[in-house]
C-alpha cells in the first residue's frame, strides 16, 4: 500500500505517470481494493469504478459497508451486463448492452467522467475478467485506449486491476507495458 | 478429518450473500462437504448443490448417516445421467445431461433458487472436477455469470476446490470473485 500512497502523491504533485496497473493478490483481492478506494478517496478524488466483477447493489452495498463515500462514485456495471441480468435502473450507476462493445463503455466512462468536477480516479476491476467476455484485442484495445486518454492529464488517475497469479498472461504483459506503473500490492 | 470448529467459525461471520471457495485436499473433500451441509441446513438454509463429483443416490445415503436433514437439500446432479445410470427426477434431484452442460446447469439453477423458499446457498463440488470436462475460458465465463446472478438474487455460494489441481489461472480468476477463501 505504501509503493500505491507514494506513486498516488507524485500523480497529484506532478500529473505525471497517472495510468497504474495494480497486481493483487488474488486471495486478498477484494480487501486490497477496498483499502485502494480508500486511500483515493481520503486524497480528495471522485471516481468512475468499473465494475466487471460484482454487480452494482453487491458493490456499491460493501464499499458502503466499509465506509467509503459512494456518493462520490459512479459505478458502471459490466458484471450485470455480461451475465444478461435484468439491470435496474439505480443512482449512481451506469448500464450497458449485454455485447460489452469496448466503444460504448470508453463513451460511458467518458460522460462519467464529464459529470464529475475536481480530480478523479478510473478504477477497472477487473481487465481479465473482462477478457473473459471478449477477444484478447478489444480487451488490449480498451485498456490501450483509456492509458492513452488519461496521459498528460493532471486531473486523472487509471488503475488497472490484474490478480497476481494472472499477471503473466500475454496480454497483461502487453498492458504493463504502456502503464506508467505497475504496482504490486502484497497487505 | 477436517477442522469443523474452524470452518465453523469461518461460516459464522460472513454476510448472507457471501462467496466463499474452500480449498481443501482430494481426500479431505467429501468431508468438506459433508461439514458445509451441516453447519448450515442445522442453521435453516436450504443447500442448492452442483454436484460434479458423485451421484446424488450416493450423496443423500451420506446426508442422512450424518444427520444432514435432506429436506433442506436439492441435488443438481451432473453425474448420473452422464454415467448411464438411474437419472428420474425427484423433489430433491434434477438430473442434468453432463457436467460440460453449463447452460443445462446455469438455467436449472436459476430455477431451483426461484422456487426455493427461505434461506439457501449454492454449493459447487467442485470446480476442480468441473475443469476436467470443460474449456478453462468457458468455465470461468459460466462461474462468473452465476456467482453474478446468486449476488443479484442475494443468495450465498460455496465452491469447493481441489489444491494444486485447479487450473491455475481458472483458480486465481475465479479467487478473486470470491468474498472469502478458506484453506482446510
Amino acid at each position: 500500500m505504501e509503493k500505491l500512497e507514494s506513486a498516488l502523491n507524485e500523480i497529484l504533485k506532478t500529473g505525471k505517470g497517472n495510468s497504474i496497473l495494480l497486481e493483487l493478490d488474488a486471495e486478498l483481492y477484494f480487501k486490497t481494493i477496498i483499502k485502494a478506494i480508500k486511500k483515493l478517496q481520503k486524497k480528495g478524488l471522485s471516481g468512475i469504478y468499473v465494475s466487471t466483477q460484482r454487480p452494482f447493489k453487491n458493490i456499491s452495498s460493501l464499499l458502503k459497508k466499509e465506509g467509503i463515500n459512494i456518493n462520490k462514485i459512479i459505478f458502471i456495471d459490466v458484471a450485470s451486463a455480461a451475465s444478461k441480468e435484468a439491470q435496474e435502473k439505480c443512482k449512481g450507476c451506469v448500464h450497458i448492452s449485454p455485447e460489452l462493445d469496448v466503444d460504448e463503455l470508453v463513451e460511458a466512462i467518458y460522460n462519467s467522467a464529464e459529470k464529475m468536477k475536481g480530480k478523479k480516479f478510473i478504477f477497472i476491476d477487473s481487465i481479465t475478467t473482462f477478457a473473459l467476455y471478449k477477444p484478447i484485442s478489444e480487451s488490449l484495445r480498451f485498456s490501450e485506449f483509456l492509458i492513452s486518454q488519461v496521459k498528460g492529464k493532471k486531473d486523472i488517475i487509471l488503475i488497472l486491476n490484474v490478480a497476481k497469479d494472472l499477471s503473466q498472461k500475454k496480454f497483461i504483459r502487453d498492458v504493463v507495458m504502456r502503464a506508467d506503473k505497475t504496482i504490486e500490492i502484497k497487505d | 478429518m477436517i477442522d469443523t470448529k474452524k470452518l465453523k467459525a469461518e461460516l459464522e461471520d460472513i454476510p448472507n450473500d457471501s462467496i466463499v471457495l474452500i480449498e481443501t485436499s482430494a481426500e479431505k473433500a467429501m468431508d468438506v462437504n459433508l461439514a458445509v451441509m451441516k453447519i448450515l441446513t442445522d442453521k435453516d438454509y436450504t443447500g442448492l448443490i452442483i454436484s460434479a463429483s458423485r451421484p446424488c443416490k450416493n450423496l443423500l445415503v451420506l446426508y442422512e448417516k450424518n444427520s444432514i436433514n435432506t429436506k433442506k437439500v436439492m441435488i443438481l446432479c451432473a453425474v448420473c445421467k452422464s454415467q448411464g445410470g438411474d437419472a428420474k427426477n425427484t423433489e430433491r434431484v434434477i438430473h442434468l445431461e453432463r457436467i460440460s452442460a453449463l447452460t443445462e446447469m446455469s438455467i436449472s439453477l436459476n430455477e431451483a433458487i426461484k422456487k426455493t423458499e427461505g434461506g439457501k446457498f449454492v454449493f459447487i463440488d467442485s470446480i476442480t472436477t468441473m475443469l476436467i470436462y470443460n474449456k478453462p475460458n468457458v468455465f470461468a465465463i459460466f462461474i462468473h455469470s452465476i456467482l453474478t446472478k446468486m449476488r443479484m438474487n442475494m443468495v450465498s455460494g460455496l465452491l469447493i476446490s481441489i489444491e494444486n489441481e485447479t487450473n491455475k489461472d481458472i483458480r486465481a480468476e475465479i479467487a478473486q470473485l470470491c468474498d472469502k477463501v478458506i484453506k482446510l
